[in-house]
């Protein structure tokens, strides 16, 4: 099971653009900086979702110095490609920023491609 | 309402007192965001924890600076300003947070940040009277937008206790809202009537939040796996911060003269803080935009203080609590000495506001949820009064083109920021009326 964590000001949103997909292998919880900063240290969860207005710094919040920038990608206000996000995946970034306006693009294509590796 | 906005909006005309003071205070934002010690955009403030430790280089960190602002000024800031006649901390402020960043030496940033000041407090001017002059006038027309922004975000603090605490005490802060609003219209008609019922939104919603935090603390008390969280696993997280609280308290005395500034220049009154304030400014209603942007503090603060921990870069305008000060105090005198005050206790609180902040998860979640509930009424509120303008300068075809521009905005996936693209699109809309009319295509209607 992955645990995928939100944060931000559209974290209920991210939660619910994703839970009616209906993926397996993936639970995704409302969170917020602080706390997703402590559980992914400590292992107890694997992903972190974060949104503002513009898609960037205010998104990731804590994360980006707790984590290091090396496990940190901002889409901004782009919507990033399937392979974009692979890509990023298999730097091992953890953490993704996006924009509030563009939540219904790209959170289930992220989750999408996060469920399918657990398979 | 409508002839004391358009009687103040020929009050770009800046007294030569207040000229001095945005070019000066540009200037130094400039020079403090050249250093790295704070940045409006609270966007940008975590990145700068790579450029202090010297991981990334001044042209790539102003590039994202000016990524993340360019939108805000041009979208948010310059439509306001020319609309209310009123400076805002988008237009004077994101700019020099990336003039400052680009600036390569350090004496270049402070002249960089003066020369926006002066184009904002020249330029302005020479741009609102070209556009008064036009035969259709858009910016007379904008001034249709302060009556959707200040009454539709009179509710943000129901939207979020709904979103936080569930719909039946969101519904009872609704109802209080309203009952409050048509009451203080009833017995107060010259205050603006959302003031006392955004009080007790939001005094609602953190005494729902700092209850629920005080009841799960209590229940946890036996487990105590958070206190364990902040004292052990949380170590990283509070070397950090408190490296970060260290850096900012070596700059004390820029940060007074920063605080100082931003008091000063929210006490000459030709500046609002907030999304609502400059229309409230505009028409010289101090204390209602005093209290508009107290409230509004909250759904920032939690965001500026974590952010500023966790980079070692603070806001330029601190908890903003300097401009409800600013609006209220008598002279500038008195703004200066207050505003390096309230800088230096915030400065120096920071740490222990991080700690508090940590016990206090549903606090900072509130504060979330009031910052997306601003969002959302002002997204209605500033499209709902684009129309509103374009109706007024163009009519069915005003709504037509502006509608329009928005829609397809929309359509090719929000090429502009979605709450910028309305004023984006009357702007747009305005420059279309008048070459229409100049073809002898368009008769502008005579109000």
């Amino acid at each position: 099971m992955t645990k995928i964590l939100t944060g931000g000001v559209g974290k209920s949103e991210v939660v619910g653009a994703v839970t009616g997909l209906g993926l397996p292998g993936v639970e995704i919880v409302v969170s917020s900086d602080m706390d997703a900063a402590v559980l992914l240290r400590a292992g107890r969860a694997d992903y972190f979702l974060g949104t503002c207005h513009t898609g960037a710094g205010a998104s990731l919040g804590v994360l980006v110095g707790l984590l290091g920038a090396a496990a940190c990608h901002t889409f901004g206000r782009s919507v990033p490609s399937g392979a974009q996000i692979e890509a990023l995946l298999d730097e091992g970034k953890r953490v993704f920023g996006f924009a509030v306006d563009q939540i219904d693009a790209v959170a289930p294509a992220l989750v999408r491609a996060l469920a399918a590796r657990t398979l | 309402m409508g002839a004391q906005l358009a009687a103040a909006a020929g009050g770009l005309d800046f007294a030569p007192a207040q000229r001095l003071t945005v070019i000066g205070l540009c200037a130094l934002t400039a020079f403090v965001s050249h250093r790295a010690l704070a940045v409006f955009n609270d966007g940008v403030r975590p990145f700068l924890l790579d450029f202090v430790q010297g991981r990334t280089r001044r042209g790539a960190t102003g590039a994202v600076s000016f990524g993340l602002s360019a939108g805000f000024v041009f979208g948010l800031g310059a439509p306001m300003a020319l609309s209310s006649g009123v400076l805002n901390p988008w237009l004077v402020f994101l700019p020099t947070d990336v003039l400052g960043i680009l600036a390569p030496r350090k004496w270049l940033a402070p002249v960089l940040g003066g020369a926006w000041g002066a184009v904002v407090v020249f330029g302005l001017k020479g741009a609102n009277d070209a556009a008064h002059r036009l035969p259709v006038d858009f910016l007379t027309a904008m001034q249709q937008m302060s009556t959707p922004i200040l009454f539709l975000f009179t509710l943000f603090p129901v939207l979020a206790v709904c979103k936080q605490f569930g719909r039946a005490r969101g519904a009872v802060a609704g109802a209080v809202e309203l009952v409050l609003v048509v009451l203080t219209m009833k017995l107060w008609p010259k205050v603006f009537a959302g003031s006392l019922a955004m009080a007790a939104g939001v005094l609602m919603l953190i005494g729902f939040a700092v209850a629920r935090d005080l009841r799960e603390r209590r229940d946890g008390a036996t487990t105590d796996q958070d206190a364990g969280n902040e004292t052990g696993v949380d170590d990283p997280m509070a070397s950090l911060f408190s490296a970060s609280a260290a850096r900012l308290r070596q700059h004390l005395p820029l940060f007074m003269a920063l605080g100082a500034g931003v008091c000063l220049l929210s006490q000459t009154h030709i500046f609002g803080g907030g999304e609502a304030t400059s229309f409230l400014i505009a028409q010289g209603q101090y204390a209602e935009a005093a209290q508009v942007d107290f409230y509004r503090a909250f759904g920032f603060l939690p965001l500026i203080a974590t952010t500023a921990l966790a980079s070692g870069a603070y806001g330029i305008a601190g908890f903003t609590v300097v401009y409800p000060l600013g609006y209220l105090l008598p002279n500038p005198w008195l703004a200066v000495v207050c505003g390096a005050l309230v800088f230096t206790v915030e400065v120096l609180a920071l740490s222990g506001i991080g700690r508090v902040l940590g016990r206090l998860p549903s606090v900072r979640d509130s504060s979330e949820r009031l910052r997306s509930a601003i969002g959302d009424t002002l997204q209605l509120a500033v499209l709902f009064g684009s129309l509103l303008a374009a109706q007024t300068m163009g009519g069915g075809l005003g709504l037509l083109i502006v509608g329009g521009l928005y829609l397809l905005n929309e359509a090719m996936g929000r090429v502009v920021v979605r709450m910028a693209a309305g004023p984006a699109a009357v702007l747009a809309g305005g420059v279309l009326l008048n070459v229409l009319y100049w073809l002898d295509l368009f008769t502008p209607l005579t109000s």
